[in-house]
């Protein structure tokens, strides 16, 4: 489990630039949104998720996530086709921040073309260096609003 | 001067909500799509309501009402609540892409700030001090005057939406509204003139121009961003897309109905405390506040009573979370005789209470 600035970043997951995260086991991939991004959004208050059999590509939008007044964009960190859908999000939106890398899951995708898609996500020194720069750019705009 | 961005400017007449909303859904596609520089569009609507992107319209409006009264509704592409629109309301779109240099790297939190920035320059050149809140609103002495919202649209390119009050019709927003401050103005309670702001009420001129408001805006972008507005209208492409979203999205039942979309509930809950009887109003949107009013006999102020309400407004409705956004902005004083827990419980009791709309 690492922790990368007081971020929860799983080691085996795969990353993309978008904040999606990717958890492989065979061709199904299961995708969510990271801890960076549920704590930087605050409080998750509506998804608006693709139907099962839809087909994405890698870095598409595949969904939208509504966080108080701004939609942000769920980015597919890999192609293929959306195969389940997180249902109990439709009850309980908050999972994505109670529990990112678990029950707060969003969808699942039979992967089409995952060999080569796979060395476009982060993991290890790159996912550490893009982390480490999205926080120091977030403390500088927190201390920017604390000065005014 | 780092640039020359594009202002899209009608004054000469109130667009209907399709029109007005397929130009600013367009503006993100042309920035990203169509290499153009930043837009603005400075506007004005018909009278008409619009909800947010997420909304059940059927729950947030009186339906027959607005059709009685002429009032058009529609659904933005953005998030957020209900805005009553109309010829005395400045509409802004701002199409942008999030790499723009004083933007890049900032982050929504900070795209928010830096437009809610320009909004209070705006503001001050009408004499009166504003800013921005972290729940995206511009606010006067705690009371709203703009709301802002937004949407990643394709690719790094963002769509703002604000609507700023020069005047407003409260009379309208009773009649048409689903909203639990419906319910209190029901009982006698004018409940918006302490949440609410026009201009034309902070600089006490009722000869306040919507167009001065305009120029306001149009001058404190150009400042802020260090950039020139060339004045423009859209070129074919651009209206080629506004068609299409006129089409295929404004007119569109299947958008405007969108059953995609939270349950709607209300609830009220009454309570009493040490500090005096609370009383709660609240509207949900599936597990989330959708708004909330804190009322009762307790002793507190305006502004305090805004600022819990504020930080509950689009958070979720669990227990927990919301004994930590109130306890984010507690002060021992707010409300006298009150704590966090209490208050806690007697929004527990609306929740309990609540009805589907």
């Amino acid at each position: 489990m690492a922790d990368i600035k007081g971020y929860n970043m799983p080691d085996e997951l795969y990353y993309h630039k978008d904040h999606s995260w990717a958890r492989v086991e065979g061709t199904k991939v299961t995708v969510g949104m990271n801890d960076f991004f549920q704590r930087e959004a605050g409080d998750i208050v509506f998804v608006d998720l693709p139907e099962e059999e839809d087909d994405v590509s890698q870095g598409e939008v595949c969904g939208k996530i509504q966080s108080r007044k701004w939609i942000g964009k769920l980015v597919a960190p890999v192609s293929g086709e959306i195969v389940e859908i997180n249902e109990d999000l439709e009850d309980d939106t908050s999972l994505i921040n109670s529990d990112p890398y678990g029950k707060g899951w969003i969808l699942v995708i039979e992967a089409s073309e995952l060999d080569d898609e796979l060395e476009a996500l982060m993991q290890g020194d790159a996912l550490t260096s893009f982390i480490e720069e999205e926080v120091r750019v977030a403390e500088a705009e927190k201390a920017k609003a604390e000065e005014k | 001067m780092t640039g020359e961005w594009r202002l899209f400017k009608n004054i000469e007449r109130s667009v209907s909500t399709a029109e007005g909303l397929a130009v600013d859904d367009t503006l993100p596609q042309s920035v990203e799509n169509h290499h153009s520089p930043p837009i603005l569009n400075l506007y004005t609507f018909i009278p008409s309501v619009i909800v947010g992107k997420y909304q059940d319209i059927e729950a947030a409006l009186k339906l027959d009402r607005c059709r009685a009264r002429g009032i058009e509704y529609n659904r933005r592409s953005t998030g957020g609540g209900t805005v009553i629109m109309g010829p005395e309301i400045v509409a802004l779109g701002f199409g942008i892409n999030m790499d723009y240099p004083g933007l890049s790297g900032r982050g929504m939190g900070g795209v928010f700030e830096t437009i809610g920035g320009v909004f209070s320059k705006a503001l001050q050149r009408f004499g009166f001090s504003s800013h921005f809140v972290t729940k995206n609103d511009m606010e006067v002495a705690g009371k709203k005057v703009a709301g802002l919202s937004a949407s990643a649209e394709t690719g790094k390119s963002l769509l703002f939406h604000t609507s700023l009050l020069v005047d407003f019709d409260i009379e309208l927003m009773t009649d048409i509204m689903n909203t639990p401050l419906i319910k209190l103005y029901d009982k006698g309670y004018n409940c918006f003139s302490q949440r609410m702001t026009t201009v034309r009420q902070e600089v006490g001129r009722n000869d306040i121009r919507v167009e001065e408001v305009m120029d306001a805006i149009r001058d404190a972008f150009e400042e802020a961003f260090d950039i020139r507005f060339r004045e423009d209208t859209p070129d074919e492409w651009e209206q080629e897309k506004i068609r299409d979203f006129i089409e295929n999205r404004y007119t569109q039942k299947d958008w405007i109905f969108s059953h995609k979309h939270p349950r709607s509930r209300m609830g009220i809950g009454r309570l009493k405390t040490k500090g005096g009887l609370l009383e709660i109003y609240l509207s949900l949107a599936g597990g989330s506040i959708e708004n909330i009013v804190i009322t009762g006999d307790f002793f507190s102020t305006t502004e305090d009573v805004n600022c819990l309400e504020k930080a509950l407004k689009w958070t979720s409705a669990r227990p927990e979370k919301i004994e930590e956004h109130l306890s984010e902005v507690w002060r021992d004083d707010m409300i006298f005789g009150l704590d966090v827990p209490t208050l806690t419980r007697a929004i527990l009791v609306a929740k309990e209470n609540q009805v589907r709309l």
